[in-house]
């Protein structure tokens, strides 16, 4: 079912493939503020859709990258970090990742590696960022170099939801990297799947 | 807001909720003890805190106390009424840096946010500030970083 969800209209990822429509996920430990990072970006416009029995908060953002509207879905978890591992359908079709750290727990940094690789497995090519969260409880971490994800060129941003420093910055440009990647796409996965749609539908007839 | 919370606390007996705030218009400061009904050991926590801050006889007194806060509250008020200890409450809010909250139920990692909670709304910028920016963009200076400790001993990626 690789997370067709039919059922679900929230939950249909084949609109994902429309030119106009990215999807945007976000990883990280329990606690790291994720959904507080979501809502700091989105503000008045934020209206999450729970879906408990899926572990999952979508958010929807309009955005307009180089004079185009964009529909943005955003992926949250919601407790599903229990599990040390995501849906397989938390990564389908995903555009970009936001990878989450809290800045004064270690072992959320440490499980950076977990999370990127299980990313990886799913979506081998995609943009994402790693981002340091909550540095408004110790501005001295601004002072030190973080260098999970320099090694693959990632982008690293030091932000605060709480007073809101370099959110939106990062927000928009992920958004940028979503729609820059989905008009050129290099997983050789994607190219596959959508050869195999085509022959599928082709057999229909 | 003419109600200013200055502090927030429970009494056990009879299980209340004590607000000591300043009535900005009078300039006096007055304690309001809101008894917390049908609430026993079996209760939902964050539903009775929810219930409080939008009552409508108390919600004006409580604008200024997070529903976080009231949360914690209730929990201690619900540990007393199962027999738990104030310690024990306490230190249930303690947070251990080291300690791997993506193991935790939904209410051991409620117990834990209060903390980080605390210090969230304590450094939150509202947008109804007058000096509220949206986007707001600082450039961390790159040249003068120093390696950090958590890189060290690190497999791959690091």
């Amino acid at each position: 079912m690789a997370g067709n969800g039919n059922n679900i209209p929230e939950l249909d990822q084949n609109k994902y493939d429309a030119d106009e429509q990215v999807k945007i996920i976000c990883l990280g430990d329990s606690a790291v503020g994720k959904s507080k990072l979501m809502e700091r970006f989105l503000m008045d416009e934020y209206r999450p859709q729970q879906l408990s029995t899926y572990a999952l908060t979508l958010y929807k953002h309009t955005a307009n990258v180089g004079g185009k509207t964009v529909a943005v879905d955003f992926w949250d978890t919601a407790g599903q970090e229990r599990f040390q591992s995501m849906h397989p359908s938390y990564y389908h079709k995903a555009h970009a990742c936001i990878m989450v750290f809290d800045v004064q727990r270690k072992i959320t940094y440490k499980n950076l590696a977990n999370w990127y690789k299980e990313l990886r497995e799913y979506r081998p090519e995609i943009p994402c960022c790693v981002v340091a969260n909550k540095i408004d409880a110790d501005m001295k971490v601004t002072q030190r170099s973080f260098n999970f994800g320099k090694k693959q060129g990632m982008p690293f941003y030091f932000v605060s939801a709480a007073d809101g420093t370099n959110v939106v910055k990062m927000f928009r440009e992920m958004i940028k990297r979503a729609v820059d990647y989905k008009q050129n796409p290099s997983d050789f996965m994607d190219e596959v799947m959508q050869e195999l749609e085509v022959k599928l539908k082709h057999s229909d007839y | 807001m003419s109600f200013v919370a200055k502090r927030c606390g429970v009494q056990f007996s009879p299980p209340s909720i004590v607000l000591i705030y300043e009535n900005k218009e009078t300039n006096k400061v007055r304690k309001r003890i809101i008894p917390v009904r049908n609430f026993s050991k079996y209760s939902d926590y964050s539903m009775a805190a929810e219930r409080l801050k939008n009552h409508p006889r108390h919600r004006d007194y409580l604008e200024g106390v997070s529903q976080s806060q009231l949360e914690r509250l209730h929990v201690i008020l619900r540990d007393h009424l199962q027999g738990f200890s104030l310690d024990y409450s306490l230190s249930s809010f303690r947070l251990d840096p080291d300690e791997d909250l993506n193991k935790l139920d939904d209410e051991e990692l409620a117990r834990k946010k209060g903390q980080m909670d605390e210090l969230f709304e304590k450094n939150r910028r509202h947008k109804d500030d007058p000096d509220f920016v949206y986007d707001v963009e600082v450039d961390f200076n790159v040249e003068t970083r120093e390696k950090c400790s958590w890189d060290e001993e690190s497999d791959d990626g690091f």
